[in-house]
């Protein structure tokens, strides 16, 4: 802000004495000073970066001590209970999976297809920009709206089972499908022209300019949006609420529209207990449901770093 | 391998229009309300290379790829006029894109193979066509296009290995055997040198020279010594008109236009 | 009939291939491109198959809710169907358990009428499958027939399979068009009944949220949504940004002007994992630790009867949940700014942090204000954190250690339990996610339309 003032001063008074750095006990002090705040702000910085990561630690750990004893062979084989003692995560696990399935089974193709139309055939005019717009939208929706659209469409319009994975997956599959069209296309983005061009002057059809080459070189990309994707589907709890999944399942589901739950929403059942007894069961769930999301975050990590191509 | 006799296919009572491979008729090629390129009409033969020359932006790269309706795929682009090839309408509806490409071949400014190995990047063209119903055929077209291209003793051991980890010229070449391996009848080649060093230069030369009369080939050069080295007809674009057309000698000695002779002696460029 | 569309599919794809090579035989053959095909043997075959599978696939799908109806059809039809009580919810209850028993789901029945219906629901289900069956088989052959004439020395299969897999790719990205007409359609329709019982006004500007199943024409009735409101705003975009703000753009640069390369490397995935953790965490964390602590300050500071489910300690968590987002906003418009900028300040002898905060931070500003606003987006959609952590009290108030409510826990606190669909109660829950529908569509509009034209401004 006080360049513009000590341009003028220059300009208007040219006789000025010359500046000396060194001696000046006034520039020294003043140097000291900012020295000093630049000390403090490189400090409230750090302390910052430590606060987070301190709270990602207090939180770990928490679970951790709390969970930890919760863990046995039972408890990833068994099923939901009244008691804390006897309580398993294999049919909540079980209800993840199944609906994890439908959600990748619907979004991955849809999403994918979807992200080579957009980017490689679509004609710019105004009905592409409607569809982009909308896709940018709903990746930024609440959960909690796909869970209503489950509960309206899906449940009092189409009349498909309650709690079911099948409509579980649906509702999740439709959140997850714009992170991977988003992730899909900037994959397709980052595969260079020239390999289009290449494709095409040999006689490539459009069609098979996209599948021979765009495709399986975006291929790496777009899985990684897709675990990213994933990932935070299996830990969505709000919008499976909507649609009822949150059933107390004694018996892990063996079909896609057998009422069913999922992982996070038994941590949610299982945190409205009294019993003191589930406090730990809790937190022991909490590290499974972890322990998966962090392995599949990584795998995309790995995926990521293993292809990025510079072209 | 199927010998290369197209021009004989021809009817000879269609003298007139057998004798070019392609022509070229008032043609105009505009990029939205830009005209970037303005009636012009060549007639390109079979035994000859072809150079197009000119100042950047010109248009012979535009007019290049319309030679082979890359130009498609450019939304803006829209082009008048008649171009054939052996007489038919290459922008008629009933010429399928696809095939026009396969007999009409492209190797670009950059080289570009595919991510892929060498093997496969020859393979893909003869593949998407069907032009091989065995792989012992495949492997055939594979070694004839590698070795037409000069490559085959440079890469005959490794053919499993990417086309990516070639050298510059090794790449170019590359692109030349898989543009070769479709049988195409004519090559465009859009400033194939540019990328490269004065060795690699020297090989793709030569490799032009060789191929010469096997397939009609058109090349776009800024390098008007290599225009001169390597084609025996020679067209100057200047902002878009074709400013002088014929034999690559005459243009370069005797040049009839002042514009060309402007250009040849570097008053501009 | 999924199974009979594919294998004739497959098969078909098999013919189709035959022929086309036998044609090609046929003409010759050989390299000559103008005599060759206009497409791989491969090509005919997909489109024969496409021809064959494609209209029996589809009839496959569909004809299922098709067939319900023709079976509950014929089923009402049926002689015992006349001694069904007139009533069509009771009626339905008892051709539902019929339907059970009919196809083994269930083993026995509550009602002993619809024991009766098992031998009419069999018999129509066998009969109508039969003629989906028979529909199938027509599709198939016809299909076949048509796809195997077509085949022809000069047809060009090749695209019309690409002309098919272009029109898959445009339904596939319709799909994204089709969720969000539904979800509007879908909020709106609820909204509008709701609207038919409550007045807007009450719903919009009223201060009293008590919702019951009992309305009384005429006068207010709990469905006033400004303490929701009021309580989104306080946990999401107060105490949440108080957070999140200041720690989520320092995070960012210390990481992109301080921290040395190795650093950066593990601490941008270290910080990514607060992003990744599922939001019931958080909930149960904020519940279970942050509350009773929060609680206990609260004692400490001298306050009577503080409440372990408090706006702070939601707010807090949901701070911490919102850092992630934050920070790599404005990690990407710090980065954004051109060297040359800071380059500039810093040959002036400015110091650092002097250039952070005189030149990049200015600059960055733009980027990192809609950062922010997704972030506020974020945090009032947010659902389960507030639900395990917030409380249910619809309060109007601005002290952060009381109960507050939000819209999200209202949504989750209508719909969850027993439901009669078209109470007033239930429907309230559709008007309050139409309300957040549209405060995060509006957000996120202006955010990435800030964010759009900054990334512009430097390009």
């Amino acid at each position: 802000m006080t360049e513009p003032a000590s341009a003028i001063a220059i300009a208007t008074n040219m006789e000025r004495k010359p500046t000396d750095w060194s001696a000046s006990s006034k520039m020294r002090q003043r140097l000291a000073s900012r020295n000093r705040t630049e000390k403090m702000f490189q400090f409230t910085g750090l302390a910052a970066v430590v606060l987070a990561v301190f709270f990602l630690a207090f939180l770990l750990w928490s679970m951790l001590a709390d969970g930890v004893h919760g863990l046995s062979w039972q408890f990833l084989t068994g099923t939901d209970s009244s008691d804390p003692e006897t309580v398993g995560i294999w049919g909540a696990l079980k209800g993840s999976l199944l609906t994890m399935a439908v959600t990748l089974g619907l979004s991955f193709p849809i999403g994918v297809l979807t992200a080579l139309y957009l980017e490689e055939f679509a004609p710019r005019n105004m009905w592409t920009d409607i569809v982009e717009v909308s896709i940018n939208n709903l990746a930024a929706v609440p959960s909690i709206i796909f869970g209503l659209l489950g509960l309206a469409v899906f449940l009092n319009f189409m009349h498909l089972p309650r709690s079911a994975p099948v409509v579980g997956g649906l509702t999740l599959a439709l959140m997850t499908m714009p992170v991977i069209v988003i992730a899909g296309r900037n994959a397709i983005k980052s595969v260079p022209p020239s390999i289009r061009d290449a494709a095409r002057g040999i006689g490539a059809s459009p069609v098979q300019v996209v599948f021979h080459h765009v495709l399986p070189l975006a291929l790496p990309g777009i899985m990684t949006g897709t675990i990213i994707g994933m990932a935070r589907a299996l830990g969505e709890t709000a919008p499976l609420l909507m649609i009822g999944m949150r059933a107390f399942i004694p018996t892990p589901p063996s079909s896609f529209t057998e009422p069913a739950t999922v992982l996070p929403v038994q941590i949610f059942l299982w945190s409205d207990e009294i019993s003191q007894g589930f406090v730990e069961k809790t937190s022991a769930a909490i590290i499974v449901l972890l322990a998966v999301l962090m392995t599949m975050n990584s795998i995309a990590i790995i995926l990521r770093n293993r292809f990025e191509q510079k072209w | 391998m199927v010998a290369l006799d197209m021009t004989t296919d021809t009817v000879p009572g269609d003298a007139a229009v057998a004798q070019h491979k392609m022509t070229t008729r008032n043609v105009n090629v505009y990029y939205g309300a830009k005209q970037a390129i303005k009636d012009v009409s060549i007639d390109i033969d079979m035994d000859n290379v072809t150079a197009f020359i000119g100042p950047s932006g010109c248009g012979k790269s535009t007019f290049l790829r319309t030679l082979n309706r890359m130009n498609d795929t450019v939304a803006s682009a829209r082009v008048t006029g008649e171009i054939t090839l052996d007489g038919e309408d290459i922008y008629a509806s009933s010429m399928d894109v696809v095939q026009l490409r396969a007999r009409v071949g492209m190797v670009f400014q950059k080289p570009n193979p595919f991510p892929k190995s060498i093997y496969d990047n020859i393979a893909y063209g003869p593949r998407i066509h069907g032009l091989a119903t065995s792989k012992a055929d495949l492997d055939v077209i594979v070694e004839s296009s590698l070795r037409r291209a000069g490559l085959w003793d440079e890469v005959k051991d490794r053919l499993r290995d990417s086309g990516t980890a070639l050298s510059g010229g090794q790449q170019q070449r590359l692109c030349i055997g898989r543009a070769i391996a479709v049988e195409p009848e004519v090559i465009l080649m859009d400033e194939p040198c540019s990328a490269l060093d004065p060795i690699a230069t020297a090989k793709i030369e030569e490799l032009i020279h060789a191929l010469r009369g096997r397939y009609a080939i058109v090349i776009v050069t800024h390098n008007m010594q290599q225009a001169a080295r390597v084609s025996q007809r020679t067209a100057f674009f200047h902002l878009g008109d074709l400013v002088e057309y014929g034999v690559t000698t005459d243009i370069f000695t005797n040049p009839r236009e002042e514009r060309t002779k402007d250009y040849i002696t570097g008053r501009y460029g | 009939m999924f199974l009979i569309a594919i294998l004739a599919a497959v098969v078909a794809s098999f013919l189709g291939r035959r022929k086309a090579q036998a044609i090609g035989r046929a003409s010759g053959g050989g390299g000559d491109p103008r005599s060759r095909m206009p497409a791989l043997p491969g090509h005919y075959g997909a489109f024969l198959a496409l021809c064959t599978g494609g209209p029996a696939f589809v009839m496959a799908c569909i004809w299922p809710t098709i067939s319900d109806t023709f079976v509950m059809r014929a089923v009402l039809a049926s002689p015992v169907a006349k001694t069904l009580p007139a009533a069509e919810i009771d009626r339905e209850a008892i051709i539902g358990e019929a339907r059970g028993l009919a196809d083994g789901t269930i083993e026995a029945a509550f009602n002993p009428a619809s024991y009766e219906l098992v031998k009419p629901i069999t018999a129509a289900i066998q009969h109508f499958n039969l003629i989906g069956f028979i529909l199938t088989l027509v599709l198939v052959l016809a299909g076949f027939a048509a796809g195997y004439l077509c085949i022809r020395r000069d047809f060009r299969a090749r695209d019309r399979v690409e002309t098919i897999v272009m029109v898959c790719l445009m339904a596939a990205s319709l799909v994204a068009l089709v969720t969000t007409f539904g979800i509007v359609a879908s909020l709106l329709f609820e909204t509008s009944l709701f609207f038919r019982q409550v007045p807007v006004t009450e719903f919009l500007f009223g201060t009293h949220w008590s919702p019951t199943t009992d309305i009384v024409p005429g006068q207010t009735n709990g469905f006033g949504a400004v303490p929701l409101f009021w309580g989104t705003v306080f946990i999401g975009a107060i105490i949440a940004m108080i957070i999140a703000i200041p720690i989520g753009v320092l995070t960012a640069i210390y990481l992109t002007q301080y921290a040395r390369p190795t650093v950066r490397k593990w601490l941008k995935p270290t910080l990514e994992v607060l992003a990744g953790i599922p939001t019931v965490v958080y909930g149960y964390f904020a519940a279970l630790t942050l509350g009773p602590a929060v609680r206990e300050f609260a004692l400490m500071l001298g306050m009577e009867n503080p409440t372990s489910e408090s706006a702070l300690s939601a707010g807090l968590v949901m701070g911490v949940m919102i850092i992630p987002l934050i920070s790599s906003m404005s990690d990407d418009s710090i980065a954004a700014v051109p060297a040359s900028m800071r380059d500039g300040a810093l040959a002036l002898g400015a110091t650092k942090s002097e250039t952070v905060r005189k030149v990049l931070v200015p600059a960055a500003l733009p980027g990192i204000v809609g950062g922010i606003l997704l972030a506020v987006s974020r945090a009032i959609g947010e659902t389960m954190i507030v639900v395990m952590a917030a409380g249910m009290a619809a309060n109007l108030s601005a002290n952060p250690f009381a109960s507050v409510t939000t819209v999200t826990t209202q949504i989750v606190q209508l719909l969850t339990g027993d439901q009669e669909f078209d109470s007033a109660k239930t429907l309230s829950a559709f008007a309050l996610g139409l309300v957040l529908f549209i405060v995060t569509l509006i957000l996120n509009v202006i955010a990435l339309s800030i964010v759009k034209r900054y990334r512009e401004a430097y390009e």
